[in-house]
């Protein structure tokens, strides 16, 4: 984690002095200040720099892959992924399907392509949402008196009762079969551990030098965490947050897979391992490309909050 | 004159393949053409800047650092240690030669006790538990710990740090070396147990004939401790005189800068202390033979 | 200590019961007749009003869950809506297949992962550790299910060299006494029981342990490379330490404290995964059961589910605590001078 002695507004845009303070370009500085902050092109070039090695190169390439793949996907997908074709039910992979079929006859790289959607942007989506709710609770329990700050732990507390997986199967039961559901079950089960880590580094923080002499110039305690602390913060949250998305993608797929999610004939990567499941020894390939995809999706995702991580701080780069 | 106890002959130190400050990449020399020795009993110390090479000479004496590249010759109690396999010099460590570390709040392992340390050079050799618990705090009492009997399983975090260097020179004392190299051994510390642990150090030298290389880069505590003084500048020996001589009548220049540079009671309250750059700075004569001495000795 | 203990286990305590809370009010916004699920799909209008005042499922919500905190804390969890049978005797039926399970799934990855860790780190950055830090993230990537079904497939189906599934052959199984089939085929003195239970879990146990093992090893290897650069270890090296030593004695004891914190959080997760796991391996566990009462939408069942699987966890992780005080002397310290997180 860097902490910055300088509040920043003092730090100059990269780009150049008279770039114009506009409220975006206010909002981006105050979002980046200490670690990936200087510019996009600078991050770029801090990813592939001369200190990044060939697996983390790739990692970045596939992460960015499998995004493209998210969006684009449905578009590209050449036959149509929920379209039953009996007649062509269990093909092996070849020229006309890459991956084989399902038991339906639909295409299995058709679904791969249009389940990244439901499965990787899923993902995204609940780290997303969990991260901001994580980071917005733990800024009120610090801000709050004791009192509060304490219940507000104890509501964490219980959340964090149950294996993630277990409180959202639940959860997700509880409201029925659909996408949004997971999403907001796992998110319940996931903004817990994101406030407390926030919570515990923001207090750290709070007691830092800088922050105690913006307090004797008169600044209160909601601006300077806002103004200074929050900023600065930020960078454990994005290690956090990146290292995460890996997790919540195996975790919606193992929701998928017991049944959980998008109800069929959706094609979620969980819910196509679950079809192929009772076909493994006839067509291995139903069951196999949509796991391996999972594997190859958390494995990119792992690796990226590594890069992410060792990019922030650089004193970890030598220990890796 | 007895075979001296550890004798360096034209050691070079050098690192392989690094980034240089000037940007280039290649080998770097960090200590050439150092050669010294010791006699038993003789207390050496070893003085210079850092980045002098000091303590990469200190280090090499055991073999410590494997990153480095070694050439020349050492020799601790006879027995060569360069070019020679690991085991060896292992068989060297702390039962011919010692070292004890500069920060003592990190050469303990805070999670074993200090018993368990300081019997490990015994235990290391087979000497049985029961003994070496009983020799641990036999040497624990000798270097002043009190109630080394109770203390003994304690941890490291229990004690002050002038009491941790005590544990630390324990360990490097208990398996009965015959040269024991002390890393700024008070660097660490407060003036007052500084003084407390050069004293120990010196009394357990006479007690036990033990040759002791001292390094540091404080003159000041070289006067009432060591026999000779060595001054090392950028890797190389520039001096190698007994004290007294080195102190009334310094030979080569960088070590007049570093005898004026050293500050005393007399000096001006409000000014501000003077390195041996500025010594160098305001004397051109010193700086020019410094320059000169270096080049052409 | 005591006090220390007994306060972070009301704490935990109350964790549990408010996650009990939770999922109660929660199950109550299922839509669906809880009455008509418990009577049976071919059950008369009457059938399912009786079992609706059977239930107390015509009371206010309030009182039904004050009925069952009641019942709950006498040992009564109610009727499982699919079993018939008591939730109490349906769990213990089958926590201990799954606590069993994790057991050993635990003790594997400690055997594998923490030598794996250590020597990577002791061989830094050589081809051993490289290779083994690609395995690692190999591992730490890939979903249990997938392996599960993989390993099922290759090892089971196709070699033959492990059963299928199931926690015994037909036949096999040893007399219930504690619920966990290794204990009782050896209590049952049967070597043959026993390693037919063995053969069934080591699937299971090896699929479950993957991911964990990632992150332990992973975890071992940069601890160890932190000590291995401390001046102890330098210490150490200079009174004659050969690299067993350092490896074993200095290395491994002070990154022990964070594995087996690691290692209890995991104990918990661990449960989590284990669903996925008993499901393709059709194992009886807790984790099988709770899917099954998700999907009845068996009320009772899952409460019952959520408290056992809650109290676990929450033990797991005070019990974790405990060890580390105990083991670690800087974290006692810390930790009962007042230090609270």
């Amino acid at each position: 984690m860097t902490l910055t002695s300088t509040p920043p507004e003092a730090e100059a845009p990269e780009i150049g002095a008279d770039t114009p303070r506009t409220p975006a370009r206010r909002a981006y500085e105050w979002l980046t200040p200490a670690g990936l902050g200087g510019g996009i092109s600078r991050g770029l070039r801090g990813l592939f720099g001369r200190h990044t090695g060939a697996l983390d190169r790739s990692a970045v390439v596939v992460s960015i892959l499998l995004v493209a793949i998210a969006i684009i996907g449905p578009f590209v997908a050449p036959y149509d992924p929920y379209l039953a074709v009996p007649a062509d039910a269990l093909l092996p992979p070849g020229s006309q399907h890459w991956m084989g079929t399902d038991d339906a006859g639909r295409d299995v790289l058709s679904r791969l392509l249009v389940g990244a959607g439901t499965t990787l942007l899923a993902a995204v989506a609940v780290v997303l949402i969990s991260t901001i709710v994580g980071v917005l609770v733990a800024c009120v329990a610090v801000l709050s008196p004791r009192g509060v700050d304490a219940t507000i732990m104890r509501i964490c507390d219980i959340f964090m009762a149950l294996p993630a997986m277990v409180l959202a199967l639940g959860i997700a039961a509880a409201l029925g079969p659909s996408l949004g559901s997971v999403v907001l079950a796992m998110v319940i089960a996931m903004w817990p551990g994101t406030t407390r880590l926030v919570r515990g580094i923001l207090r750290v923080t709070m007691n830092a030098a800088y922050v105690e002499s913006a307090r004797v110039n008169g600044i209160g305690r909601f601006p300077t965490l806002v103004r200074h602390v929050l900023p600065n913060s930020l960078d454990s949250v994005y290690v956090q947050a990146s290292m995460e998305i890996s997790g919540a993608v195996v975790l919606m797929a193992g929701l998928a897979y017991l049944g959980v999610g998008a109800p069929p004939p959706s094609a979620d990567w969980g819910a196509m391992v679950a079809q192929g499941r009772e076909y493994i020894t006839t067509a291995w390939w139903v069951a196999t490309f949509p796991g391996l995809a999972i594997t190859v999706a958390a494995i990119a995702f792992g690796l990226l909050g590594d890069v992410i991580r060792v990019r922030l701080d650089p004193s970890l780069r030598r220990k890796r | 004159m007895t075979a001296p106890v550890l004798e360096i002959t034209d050691l070079t130190v050098s690192v392989p393949e690094v980034t240089r400050t000037d940007g280039g990449r290649g080998g770097l020399t960090l200590v050439e053409g150092v050669s010294l020795s010791l006699s038993r009993g003789e207390r050496v110390a070893l003085v210079g800047e850092s980045g002098s090479g000091k303590s990469m000479t200190a280090k090499a004496v055991m073999r410590l650092d494997p990153t480095v590249d070694l050439s020349g010759s050492i020799r601790v109690v006879g027995q060569e240690v360069i070019g020679v396999p690991e085991r060896a010099v292992r068989r060297l460590r702390g039962s011919a030669v010692s070292m004890v570390f500069q920060d003592p709040m990190t050469a303990l392992n805070p999670v074993l006790t200090i018993g368990d340390q300081v019997a490990e050079p015994l235990r290391l050799r087979g000497v049985s538990r029961r003994e070496a618990r009983s020799r641990a705090i036999d040497m624990l009492d000798r270097l002043g710990v009190p109630s080394a009997a109770r203390r003994i399983d304690a941890f490291p975090y229990e004690f002050s740090g002038g009491m941790r260097q005590r544990v630390v020179m324990a360990a490097a004392l208990i398996g009965g070396p015959d040269v024991l190299i002390a890393d700024e051994p008070t660097t660490a510390l407060d003036v007052r147990v500084q003084e407390q642990v050069l004293d120990l150090l010196e009394e357990q030298s006479r007690e036990l004939g033990l040759a002791v290389l001292l390094i540091t880069h404080d003159l000041a505590i070289v006067a009432g401790f060591a026999h000779r003084v060595v001054v090392m500048r950028h890797g190389r020996i520039v001096e190698d005189r007994p004290v007294d001589d080195v102190f009334a009548a310094p030979q080569h220049p960088y070590t007049r800068g570093l005898l004026a540079s050293i500050p005393s009671v007399d000096d001006d309250p409000t000014a501000r202390l003077r390195t041996v750059d500025d010594v160098m700075q305001e004397d051109a004569a010193l700086a020019a033979s410094v320059i000169l001495e270096e080049v052409a000795p | 200590m005591a006090t220390y203990i007994a306060k972070r286990l009301g704490l935990a305590l109350l964790s549990v019961w408010g996650v009990i809370t939770i999922v109660f009010f929660m199950t109550k916004l299922i839509p669906g007749d809880a009455a008509r699920v418990a009577a049976g799909r071919t059950a008369t209008a009457e059938q399912v009003e009786q079992a609706r005042q059977r239930l107390g499922l015509d009371l206010p919500v309030i009182e039904q869950y004050f009925l069952f905190l009641g019942k709950a804390v006498r040992g009564d969890l109610g009727e499982s809506a699919s079993t018939h049978q008591s939730v109490v005797s349906d769990l213990a039926n089958t926590v201990p297949t799954t606590l069993q399970l994790v057991v050993v799934t635990m003790l594997l990855t400690v055997v594998i992962a923490v030598p794996l860790g250590a020597l990577s780190a002791a061989l830094r950055d050589r081809a051993p550790d490289v290779s083994a830090r690609i395995l690692f993230v190999l591992a730490g990537g890939v979903p249990v299910f997938w392996l599960a079904i993989l390993l099922q497939w290759v090892f089971a189906s196709n070699l033959g060299w492990f059963p299928i599934s199931g926690a015994n052959s037909f036949g096999m199984s040893p007399p219930s006494v504690t619920g966990f089939t290794l204990v009782d085929s050896l209590i049952a003195g049967s070597p043959a029981m026993f390693g037919d239970s063995l053969a069934h879990v080591i699937l299971p146990a090896l699929a479950l342990s993957a991911p964990f093992m990632s992150t332990i090893a992973r975890n071992v290897r940069s601890n160890m490379i932190g000590a291995l650069d401390t001046d102890y270890v330098s210490f150490a090296i200079s009174k004659g330490a050969g690299p067993y030593r350092v490896v074993v004695h200095h290395g491994l004891r002070s990154t022990m404290g964070s594995t087996l914190t690691l290692l209890g959080m995991q104990f918990g997760w661990m449960m989590g995964a284990a669903l996925l796991v008993e499901s393709v391996f059709a194992l009886p566990g807790i984790g099988t059961y709770l899917n099954q009462a998700v999907l009845n939408q068996d009320t009772f069942a899952v409460l019952g589910c959520v408290l056992v699987i809650g109290i676990v966890f929450t033990v797991a992780s005070l019990v974790v605590e405990v060890v580390q005080i105990w083991t670690d002397p800087r974290v006692r310290q810390s930790h009962l001078t007042g230090a609270q997180a």
